[in-house]
């Protein structure tokens, strides 16, 4: 069992690879040239609003700052951090996060499981019950209607219900269930367990990976989201931190200015103290998706494998 | 024909058929021969007989009668298809509301008359309407800017990519190439904004080389502009990854053999890389097509202003404007249907023509 020969082959063959594909040193260092840009277009904007952040408000002013912060300083992040209003916001958007999370994740597994089962009664019928919604929506005025009339509009439910069952994620859950092989089910019938037992004590276990990925997929999706927010919860208190940053950046109504200290007398200072306020606040508002980026990474890219299998 | 049971720890034992081909993938666990009639006759009776499926396992014969495990399947699926019922299949059916006259507040379809229908009064109202034109134009055009510049872009670089020889630097251009994708369509339209202002960064370097400042963001002329730079910047790297998976899962020997024939790097690339990532693309364009009646809706609401409406006004911003916030239910719905139903023809279209032209199709 040892020594696989196809292994071993494989393994001749990838280092065989960068003989084979030798091509010349330009080529090599044009390609590196060309991605270098491309990689420095992605970064730099957001590197740009860093260091805007961190600098001093002398050079933000005068508009020197181009590759790193001058005149480093924290005090506009002191500023935002004494809005009472964003806290608000940071606290809805974890309660909105965390219930959806769960949510999802419960209703992911209860849907997908059954699925599965090959001697499902109606297993076609249910799963075509499933598939249509992705294709066909009644769009934004009668799901609209349909949360008014649940009386979900303007309370906490209306982000968090409509958004307990993801179908996309409830599909990517199946594709790995039916990876699973049928046997252990067998077995575990044969052990004398039912079909709930299997799919918390059996199925649960052994999908953590493909838990972990949707769980990440609703964390992400669900701190980004606005506009479910902007439609249905007219109430301030409940929103989201990205309405709340919706105000600040985009609608501009919220006037940061009123946070700032004495010492900022002059109206041109006002606007660029401003600029940099709405810097500072976007990247503390995104700094929990950087941070848990690189843990994230790797899991986005394996829920697109397992999603491009099914297609 | 050789049986072997494999006991994993302790819990489950898996039944495994060697004569079929699969192998056991984990060495660790203990393989050890059973008897061979022992397992066709209790294990799987229906093992090797043709007509299989229809005799009872001995699975089935332990767990009871099969209406009761039915039975546990439906109640642990009950919560998610009520929800799918209410939160997809009820709006589905309010789009009935598209072909009446729809009071606020009144159920999607009365059955005491007092629903009015009235036809395609809206659809009629929508197409006639002074703004169509205007909202054909600014949907169509933003969504073939997208498609003909955004679309090659990711298979370009991840083409690119592919080339690259440093597996570190390679994983960070990647890394890097996707953050954006994990932004807020909030923030980057805030970005966005903040760059192009009169006294922002753009400007401010048109400043150092003596260009007078321009203020982008409320110039209808440079909408579509910022709008394809900002959701091509969003959203390539993301885009190129299932390309790259595509890529990886080609055989090396292809490579081999074209070497072989005197191909050089770039021949490879074009005979064998992208023919191979060929299915992929043609999947993606599919689906690309058929978003050109969607564009970015999220997006052009958080970057456009009524100075911008000329040319940034596209349908999903007309309808929540009007239809949404104007109260206007009827009229917005019936615009929602139109766009879905044209988007289904796109997709169906593009679906027949990958068919018949490349065989590669959805369905």
């Amino acid at each position: 069992m040892a020594a696989n020969p196809a292994v071993l082959s494989a393994e001749a063959h990838r280092r065989h690879r960068s003989g084979i594909r030798e091509g010349s040193r330009v080529v090599d260092a044009v390609i590196i040239l060309i991605t270098a840009v491309i990689c420095f277009i992605t970064l730099y904007p957001m590197l740009y609003v860093l260091f805007m952040s961190l600098s001093s408000v002398e050079h933000v002013l005068a508009m020197d700052v181009y590759f790193y912060p001058k005149g480093f300083q924290l005090n506009s992040y002191r500023l935002i951090c004494a809005d009472n209003a964003m806290w608000k916001a940071y606290g809805n958007t974890l309660i909105y996060t965390a219930s959806a999370t769960v949510l999802q994740i419960v209703t992911c597994c209860l849907g997908a499981y059954p699925l599965t089962v090959s001697y499902l009664k109606g297993r076609k019928i249910l799963t075509l019950f499933i598939l249509i919604p992705m294709y066909f929506g009644g769009g934004m005025i009668p799901t609209y209607i349909l949360v008014s009339k649940l009386g979900l509009y303007n309370t906490m439910w209306a982000i968090i219900i409509p958004s307990a069952v993801s179908i996309w994620n409830m599909i990517l859950v199946r594709t790995y269930f039916a990876g699973l092989p049928d046997a252990m089910r067998e077995s575990a019938f044969i052990d004398g367990a039912n079909h709930f037992q299997v799919l918390f004590r059996i199925y649960l276990p052994l999908s953590k990976p493909i838990l972990a990925v949707i769980a990440i997929y609703a964390i992400v999706g669900m701190w980004n989201s606005w506009f479910s927010a902007q439609i249905y919860l007219p109430n301030a208190d409940l929103h989201p931190l990205q309405m709340y940053l919706q105000r600040v950046l985009v609608q501009q109504t919220v006037d940061l200015q009123k946070l700032t200290f004495q010492e900022y007398e002059e109206a041109v200072e006002k606007m660029f103290s401003a600029m940099q306020l709405k810097y500072s606040m976007i990247i503390f508002t995104t700094l929990p998706i950087i941070f848990s980026y690189p843990f994230f990474q790797k899991y986005f890219i394996k829920g697109i494998m397992v999603g491009s299998l099914k297609g | 024909m050789v049986h072997y049971f494999c006991n994993q720890q302790n819990d489950f034992v898996e039944y495994v058929s060697f004569c079929g081909g699969i192998r056991p993938e984990n060495e660790e666990r203990v393989w050890f021969p059973l008897d061979h009639k022992v397992c066709e006759k209790e294990l799987r009776p229906h093992f090797g007989s043709k007509s299989g499926k229809k005799q009872k396992s001995l699975l089935q014969k332990l767990t009871g009668s099969k209406a009761k495990e039915q039975y546990q399947l439906y109640l642990i699926m009950a919560p998610v298809l009520i929800h799918i019922f209410i939160f997809c299949y009820v709006p589905l059916y309010g789009i009935l509301i598209a072909f009446q006259n729809y009071a606020p507040g009144a159920p999607f379809l009365a059955f005491d008359g007092s629903v009015q229908w009235v036809g395609l009064k809206w659809f009629r109202e929508f197409i006639t309407g002074r703004y169509f034109w205007r909202l054909m134009r600014n949907t169509v055009v933003m969504s073939l800017m997208n498609l003909v510049l955004g679309f090659p872009l990711p298979i370009i670089f991840a083409l690119l990519l592919n080339e690259v020889k440093f597996p570190r630097y390679k994983k960070f251009v990647q890394t890097a190439s996707y953050l954006p994708h994990c932004l807020s369509v909030v923030v980057v339209a805030g970005m966005v904004l903040s760059f192009v202002d009169t006294q922002g960064i753009i400007n401010n370097v048109r400043a150092a080389v003596g260009m007078a400042p321009i203020s982008f963001s409320v110039d209808p002329d440079y909408f579509w502009a910022i709008y394809t730079i900002t959701s091509i910047w969003k959203s390539f790297g993301w885009n190129s990854i299932l390309y790259l998976s595509a890529m990886s899962s080609i055989d090396i020997c292809l490579y081999e053999a074209a070497r072989l024939d005197g191909a050089n790097r770039f021949k490879q690339m074009l005979y064998v890389t992208l023919p191979g990532i060929l299915p992929t693309i043609s999947l993606m364009l599919i689906f690309a097509v058929g978003g050109i009646l969607s564009s970015n809706t999220e997006l052009i609401l958080l970057l456009y202003n009524p100075a911008t409406y000329e040319k940034a006004d596209v349908i999903g911003t007309y309808v929540y404007r009007d239809g949404l916030q104007g109260g206007r239910f009827s009229f917005g719905s019936a615009v929602g249907v139109f766009t879905n139903v044209i988007n289904f023809a796109l997709v169906y279209g593009a679906n027949l023509f990958a068919r018949k032209f490349g065989g590669n199709s959805v369905w």
